[in-house]
């Protein structure tokens, strides 16, 4: 039974990180149909930020609020640099754009920081326990939970209930038509990339908080991760992303409690085998997007 | 008429590189492939570092048989053909000695190079054994420690000086580094009598622990030891999860572990008792030289150095400066005999390799470094009795 509750922790942890890593993902892509291939380099930004702050005599706190603002400006300066100069010409000078921008961002904390690791300030909760039912787990864990429910539900009340929700909605429908209607198209676009950073700098913050370290290369796992998510749970649903992130948490985790130790080293094969089922029985995903409208 | 030009310009070509081998008479080229960015970044910039520190050092004191070094470096980026390539053009620009990255993968292309084109190659500080004569060419080294070296100081370490009997064992399947480090650890261990209670694997960048920490807590006793092998940022995320929760075994690990911003991201609080096998140790008591080379290295960069890995660097300029010294040339097979039969005292440790024969097995002494609350203390040199054979 403790074992149980261990990997029910276990996996929601992950999953609420996997989660709000594909959700910011794919709203960019649920307005744009580009992959925003610079999304790792938010949660790098947010962690050289907190670098940066480390020696500060600000409160921690303070210092996260500034971290999760910098990778929301990041995510707006990405929209300017990489996708709004040729985003209507084609999808491969985007593709190379944000590709070209996120080799920047890498390359510019090598030459200006360190190519090696660097530590990040975490307040003191970040590195205490509870025990839970006779399960003892990092508090970490559990604001990690939190604060995916909390996100993911205030992010469900935004796009239901506001009219900026409401715009970017009809702008992932359909782009063309929601422009000829009034809605604005550079200020939904980059409202979206704005809250890919937000999303990406706390989640930044909690996957950070594991190691307390930051590295040039730190994006590549959570973009992979958001990438897959987004795929498993449809490319142009938001709901998608969320449970395909869960799922993703939940497949990952089980094999690594599951496989014997000869297999564990072939893990990856074995989620990308459940990934390849899961698209032939749901070549879309799991959840439909809306109908596919064009892009810009 | 297209042939013409084609043949033209198949001339042209001949003639430019005819004409890029600048080589001067009175100075010595040593070139390198080394990868000052990417994921190999973090273990090359360093000893690029240590490198220029060095040639700096031989020509203020008068240069090499009489002539000026100058060090040649072509980004490998982390890119095992792009090493190649960059090897190839260094060669290409004069070089008569090759410096390669630090690891088998990413410094092979370029030793594979300098065997071709009949120089020597050293590798910084790639310690996978396949790093040797026998893969790469009769001109070709490694001035690490193999992996069989480090696991093996690594495991007497564990057994016969702490008298710890029982390990569990992490293997991160990132790179040829970390599988054979913990293979040599774990063969050595047992040799020596120690008990493996279990081998666990965890995959690089997955930043999620949890599954063998259930099965460590599961195993029904306290290993006396945690030997994790893996790499970069991940180490800190795998110690931080043990202590987290609450096991405070010693954990022991390799060279990936010589990086102070790892040793802080464990902090105060999770990183005691963490012990690990590397290359030097940054202060005077590891070597006599180590204080000019402090000093040297405070002069040119203005800070002291990050970590032990400058010290690879440095030494593998000057091991083959005083090789080519021996030998009187820096012709590829007298260099590489000289380095046979010479014994190196480097920042390093002392150094002396095997024949050709032997894969070019460098005898090397290792150090032995412990943390306590985030701080490195030096334990000392060790050198294993018989290491395991690759």
């Amino acid at each position: 039974m403790t074992a149980f509750l261990q990997f029910v922790v276990d996996v929601l942890a992950l999953g609420g990180a996997y989660a709000l890593m594909a959700l910011g993902l794919v709203i960019v892509y649920g307005i744009l149909r580009l992959v925003n291939f610079a999304y790792g380099e938010l949660i790098m930004v947010t962690g050289y930020t907190l670098f940066l702050l480390g020696g500060s005599p600000l409160p921690w706190i303070l210092m996260a609020a500034v971290a999760v603002l910098m990778a929301v400006l990041t995510g707006i300066v990405t929209d300017h640099v990489a996708f709004r100069p040729v985003r209507t010409k084609s999808v491969t000078a985007v593709l190379i754009t944000s590709f070209a921008f996120s080799t920047l961002l890498q390359n510019a904390a090598l030459l200006l920081i360190s190519p090696r690791p660097r530590s990040v300030p975490l307040p003191d909760i970040f590195s205490e326990t509870v025990r839970l039912g006779g399960v003892v787990t990092p508090v970490r864990n559990l604001i990690t939970i939190a604060t995916a429910v909390v996100l993911l539900a205030l992010f469900a009340l935004l796009m239901k209930r506001s009219v900026l929700g409401l715009a970017m909605r009809a702008a992932a429908a359909n782009f063309t038509m929601a422009r000829m209607l009034g809605v604005p198209a550079n200020l939904v676009i980059t409202s979206a990339f704005a809250i890919s950073g937000l999303l990406a700098g706390i989640v930044a913050l909690l996957w950070l908080g594991r190691s307390a370290s930051v590295a040039p290369g730190i994006g590549l796992e959570p973009l992979l991760v958001a990438f897959i998510a987004t795929v498993i749970g449809g490319m142009r649903s938001l709901e998608g992303a969320v449970i395909g992130g869960f799922l993703l948490a939940f497949i990952d985790t089980s094999l690594n409690h599951l496989l014997p130790q000869d297999l564990l080293k072939f893990r990856d094969a074995f989620t990308f085998t459940a990934v390849i089922l899961i698209l032939l029985w749901r070549p879309e995903g799991l959840i439909r997007g809306p109908a596919a409208g064009r892009r810009t | 008429m297209k042939r013409w030009a084609r043949a033209g310009s198949g001339v042209a070509l001949v003639a430019s590189l005819a004409m890029a081998a600048p080589a001067a008479a009175d100075e010595i080229v040593i070139g390198g492939a080394i990868c000052l960015t990417g994921v190999q970044a973090p273990l090359d910039e360093p000893g690029f570092k240590g490198a220029q520190l060095a040639v700096k050092a031989i020509n203020d004191a008068g240069g090499l048989l009489g002539k000026q070094v100058r060090f040649i470096n072509v980004d490998g980026k982390s890119d095992p053909v792009t090493v190649g390539n960059a090897a190839v053009e260094v060669i290409r620009q004069g070089a008569e000695l090759i410096i390669a990255p630090c690891d088998f993968d990413f410094g092979g292309p370029a030793s594979r190079e300098a065997q071709a084109a009949g120089i020597v190659g050293v590798s910084m500080c790639a310690s996978d054994p396949l790093y040797s004569s026998w893969t790469l060419g009769d001109k070709q080294f490694t001035l690490s420690m193999w992996n069989t070296t480090m696991g093996a100081t690594a495991a007497e370490f564990a057994f016969n000086e702490k008298g710890w009997k029982t390990a569990y064992v992490v293997t991160d399947q990132f790179i040829a580094y970390t599988k054979s480090l913990s293979k040599y650890f774990v063969e050595h261990f047992k040799a020596l009598g120690g008990e493996v209670l279990l081998e666990d694997i965890y995959t690089n960048g997955d930043n999620d622990f949890s599954a063998q920490l259930a099965r460590l807590q599961a195993l029904g006793q306290r290993p006396d030891v945690i030997f994790i092998s893996s790499y970069g940022t991940d180490i800190a995320m795998i110690v931080r999860a043990i202590r987290e929760v609450g096991i405070d075994s010693p954990v022991l690990g390799g060279d990936s572990y010589d990086d102070p911003g790892l040793w802080e991201a464990m902090g105060p609080k999770f990183g005691s008792e963490v012990y690990f096998v590397t290359h030097s140790w940054m202060g005077s008591e590891a070597h006599p030289d180590m204080a000019r080379f402090l000093e040297l290295y405070q002069e040119m960069y203005g800070a002291p150095p990050e970590t032990a890995f400058v010290a690879t660097g440095w030494d593998t300029v000057m091991m083959l400066a005083k090789a080519v010294e021996v030998a009187g040339t820096t012709d590829g097979d007298a260099v590489a005999e000289a380095l046979r039969t010479t014994e190196f005292d480097l920042l390093t440790g002392k150094l002396d390799y095997r024949s050709v024969e032997e894969g070019h097995m460098p005898d090397k002494a290792a150090v032995m470094v412990q943390l306590t609350e985030g701080k490195p203390a030096f334990l000392g040199w060790r050198t294993p009795t018989n290491p395991p054979a690759p």
